[in-house]
């Protein structure tokens, strides 16, 4: 075991989308991105729609996640959030056709009557799309 | 005895009966499956989202947020999720029964047709009722939990109960009641949330977390509903899960009876043609002899 090793953990509600030993992980927060490595001091923050940099082996992963909470705990980063994805099995038409569609919902939802809580949530899928293809242009 | 046309039909008929349930079995186990499959993929979830909430609130002195803290009970408020359709045995009947034990000022939020219909029918206090489709989104439990947080939050029920069928196995479920709001209890609700998903040997991490963020309370909020919105998202799966093996169930039992009734029909048949046949040669004879 390398020293600077430490897990990382992504749940969402439908399923675990990462689980694995990795060297270290830049994480977006409320508070601005943090680089967590192996003895990092335990926190518990808000978690930002944006890109999860993943470093392990030498290789970099990214992964595009939505908004939650991200624990660092017993070497160990978990991060709860409402949707992640692995931007390697992404693709590009398919974001750009996402972002279309989320941003249409978002102004449908605004100029007609609705509540405030489903206009929220589709603001978090908005950005969560965009969160996407930022991640996406990072990995390539 | 009836005539060998008569019997003809009914065995055709006890056939057709008995395709039709088979075809419901078959349909039943796969969405069985299924709903096991997303109940179990959310357990993660649940599990990390507790123990952040455990260690949050350790982190405080006191926890001042409304959904931590019990309040004198006046309303139960209870959720009741039964199923939109009938044909699955006691499944019902057995989570209704439940009920009889719960005093009258509870107010009710159901789930489903049966229950809708239940509640109605005794005359209980019944605040709403939702339908969910087969296999629902998180996204579609949204409305349901908003409105038994509204409620909540408005004081009109003074704790969030849920009235479900628990899978035990393909045989199995029990009716069982849970409580989620108030979270003032946390430590034996991470226990009993670890036991559900069997791990009961679970220690919650005690150590203390920088905590980084400024809004408190409403971080607090935010991940109780959270919590209780995954929390219902899991117990609707798991009914769903029980009320479609409940279902397969009692279509084997179904299909496994229209086969004996085949069996006895055809016997039935086969001695009255035999008895037809029989009767008819000793006509014959009989006219032979007196010739």
């Amino acid at each position: 075991m390398a020293e600077t090793e430490i897990r990382l953990e992504i749940v969402t509600p439908d399923s675990t989308v990462y689980s694995e030993i990795v060297d270290h992980v830049i994480v977006p927060t409320a508070n601005g991105k943090i680089d967590l490595w192996q003895h990092h001091a335990p926190l518990i923050d808000r978690l930002e729609p944006s890109d999860i940099k993943v470093l392990k082996e030498g290789k970099v992963e990214y992964l595009a996640v939505g908004a939650g909470f991200v624990e660092v705990y017993a070497e160990k980063v978990s991060i709860i959030t409402d949707q992640a994805i692995l931007v390697d099995e992404d693709n590009y038409e398919e974001i750009e056709e996402a972002i279309k569609r989320a941003e249409v919902a978002l102004e449908e939802a605004k100029s007609s009557n609705i509540d405030e809580a489903q206009l929220q949530l589709l603001e978090a899928a908005a950005k969560f799309e965009h969160a996407r293809k930022i991640a996406k242009g990072k990995s390539s | 005895m009836a005539n060998t046309r008569d019997i003809r039909i009914r065995i055709k008929g006890v056939k057709n009966t008995r395709q039709i349930t088979r075809a419901m079995q078959m349909v039943a186990t796969s969405k069985m499956k299924k709903a096991q499959e997303a109940a179990k993929s959310g357990r993660p979830y649940a599990l990390l989202l507790a123990d952040v909430i455990v260690s949050i609130a350790d982190e405080f002195e006191e926890v001042t947020q409304s959904y931590y803290v019990e309040r004198p009970i006046k309303h139960r408020g209870i959720l009741v999720i039964g199923t939109d359709k009938g044909l699955c045995g006691a499944l019902n009947s057995n989570l209704f029964r439940e009920l009889n034990e719960v005093d009258s000022s509870a107010k009710f939020v159901s789930v489903g047709k049966r229950a809708t219909q239940y509640l109605s029918r005794t005359r209980k206090d019944l605040l709403a009722d939702f339908s969910l489709p087969d296999k629902p989104t998180f996204s579609e439990i949204r409305k349901l939990v908003e409105f038994l947080l509204n409620s909540y939050d408005e004081g009109r029920i003074d704790t969030i109960e849920v009235l479900f069928t628990s899978f035990i196995n393909t045989l199995r479920q029990e009716p069982e009641l849970i409580r989620l709001f108030p979270l003032n209890d946390l430590d034996s609700m991470t226990n009993k949330l670890h036991e559900r998903f069997g791990q009961p040997d679970h220690v919650a991490p005690k150590d203390t977390r920088e905590i980084l963020f400024e809004d408190r309370d409403a971080v607090l909020s935010e991940i109780a509903s959270l919590y209780l919105k995954q929390e219902v998202f899991q117990l609707v799966l798991e009914a769903q899960a029980s009320e479609h093996s409940a279902r397969m169930v009692a279509m084997k039992t179904a299909t496994d009876n229209a086969g004996n009734l085949i069996d006895d029909l055809t016997l039935q048949y086969n001695r009255a043609r035999q008895a037809a046949i029989t009767q008819e040669i000793l006509e014959i004879s009989a006219a032979s002899f007196s010739e």
